[in-house]
């Protein structure tokens, strides 16, 4: 008897014990419209989680990538900042069509040197990525994290691409085929991080903030 | 005459009062009562969005491995043995390079020689392995197909333990212990010694590997 009212004891005032588990520790639960969000994505998540496979979550209110499987972290990778044309088509799980692409260098049988491997380094830092049913997600690296050179770089082609956008939405009715466009912007090596993890046919569900 | 018109009118008073009564008796509670009926159903909404998020992070807290897992990061090389957060293991590793060889005779098809990325389980722990060398490593060397398998053999070569995972990739051991950190495989995982003997000790068939 003793013995029970002290585990009961313990059990309620141990830090942890009995603490029930929290998919989104930032989530303030006052807030319905948050509350509605986070189940949306815990419902597609737990249908995810499921499957022996390994998926993205990309948190646009705490702005983190996660790679997770079986509802697991298995790496994160963080968000500098984000834009997107409409929060309607973000909705849903989304399966990527083909990881970026990377140069694979081609052993020569029986050559006497090995082939160089492919490393993250060798990884984009600058891709976009397609999904079905219909998403465009933009991964551009900060212009901040690298040199001026690079910056520069990034300047012209974020105005190439804004200008493709523009011409696009302009002469043709490809950007209601398009669906949802995310943009996010994540350090250079990030990036390659990212684009390394990913695989093709990777489902990726997307936790939407209403402020970038 | 004066006396029936003053019971009539008394009888009219009387019954406008009474009509009257309900809503001249009690006109604040009324309206007080329509101000907080929404109040009441908006907590009743969010207790409701409350519990089905919290019954939803639960279900994604049971999908998760109750038993130890190993995590395999192929972009920095790195195997871990986790339970639930805590790392019971940290190795170096080394994984597949990326590289690819043309398949003789085969039109374009190629092997490449990536770790494959998703979840797998142990399927099966071997002690003191053989490697049965599949037709790439003789294409790779130049060097014809053996007819008797026999040939195939070459013990001694990947470490004390091995752990397959599938489509005869392997967590082994290695003669190259300067390459570890590196992607320098064919696929497989490759260990030190007492990394493997680690691993090998806490997997049991069935454990779950997570590779990202």
């Amino acid at each position: 008897m003793n013995l029970c009212a002290i585990l009961l004891l313990l059990a309620f005032t141990t830090p942890g014990w009995g603490k029930e588990p929290e998919a989104f520790p930032d989530l303030n639960l006052a807030d319905g419209q948050a509350l509605k969000e986070a189940s949306r994505v815990l419902e597609e998540e737990v249908k995810l989680a499921a499957r022996s496979q390994t998926y993205v979550l990309i948190d646009l209110a705490t702005k983190i990538i996660h790679i997770k499987g079986r509802g697991m972290d298995l790496h994160q990778i963080p968000i500098i900042s984000w834009a997107s044309n409409s929060h309607d088509h973000l909705k849903g799980i989304h399966k990527l069509t083909m990881r970026p692409a990377v140069v694979r260098r081609k052993i020569e049988p029986g050559a006497a040197t090995e082939q160089e491997p492919i490393a993250v380094d060798d990884m984009p830092v600058d891709y976009v990525l397609t999904f079905t049913p219909a998403l465009t997600i933009t991964v551009v690296p900060s212009a901040s994290a690298d040199s001026l050179l690079k910056g520069v770089v990034f300047l012209g082609k974020a105005w190439w691409r804004q200008t493709r956008s523009l011409a696009g939405t302009l002469f043709s009715d490809q950007s209601s085929k398009q669906g949802g466009q995310l943009q996010l912007t994540v350090s250079g090596d990030h990036a390659q991080s990212l684009a390394w993890s990913l695989v093709d046919g990777m489902a990726v569900v997307i936790r939407r903030a209403s402020n970038p | 005459m004066g006396r029936i018109v003053l019971a009539a009118f008394a009888v009219i008073l009387i019954t406008v009062l009474v009509m009257n009564a309900p809503t001249t008796t009690s006109p604040t509670s009324g309206t007080s009562r329509e101000v907080q009926q929404p109040r009441v159903e908006e907590k009743a909404s969010l207790r409701m969005l409350q519990a089905k998020y919290k019954t939803l992070s639960k279900q994604l807290a049971q999908l998760m491995p109750n038993q130890p897992y190993i995590l395999v990061d192929t972009a920095r090389n790195r195997l871990y043995v986790k339970r639930q957060d805590e790392i019971v293991l940290d190795a170096i590793a080394s994984t597949g390079s990326g590289t690819i060889l043309d398949k003789p005779g085969e039109g374009n098809d190629q092997w490449i020689f990536d770790t494959p990325r998703g979840e797998f389980l142990v399927q099966s722990k071997i002690t003191n392995p053989t490697w049965i060398k599949p037709d790439w490593a003789f294409v790779e060397e130049g060097l014809d197909l053996p007819k008797n398998s026999a040939e195939r053999a070459e013990p001694g070569v990947l470490g004390d333990y091995a752990l397959g995972f599938g489509k005869g990739y392997f967590i082994h051991g290695t003669l190259y212990t300067r390459l570890l950190g590196k992607n320098v495989t064919h696929g497989c995982i490759r260990l030190n010694d007492n990394d493997l003997k680690g691993v090998y000790k806490l997997a049991r068939v069935g454990t779950p590997i997570m590779i990202f």
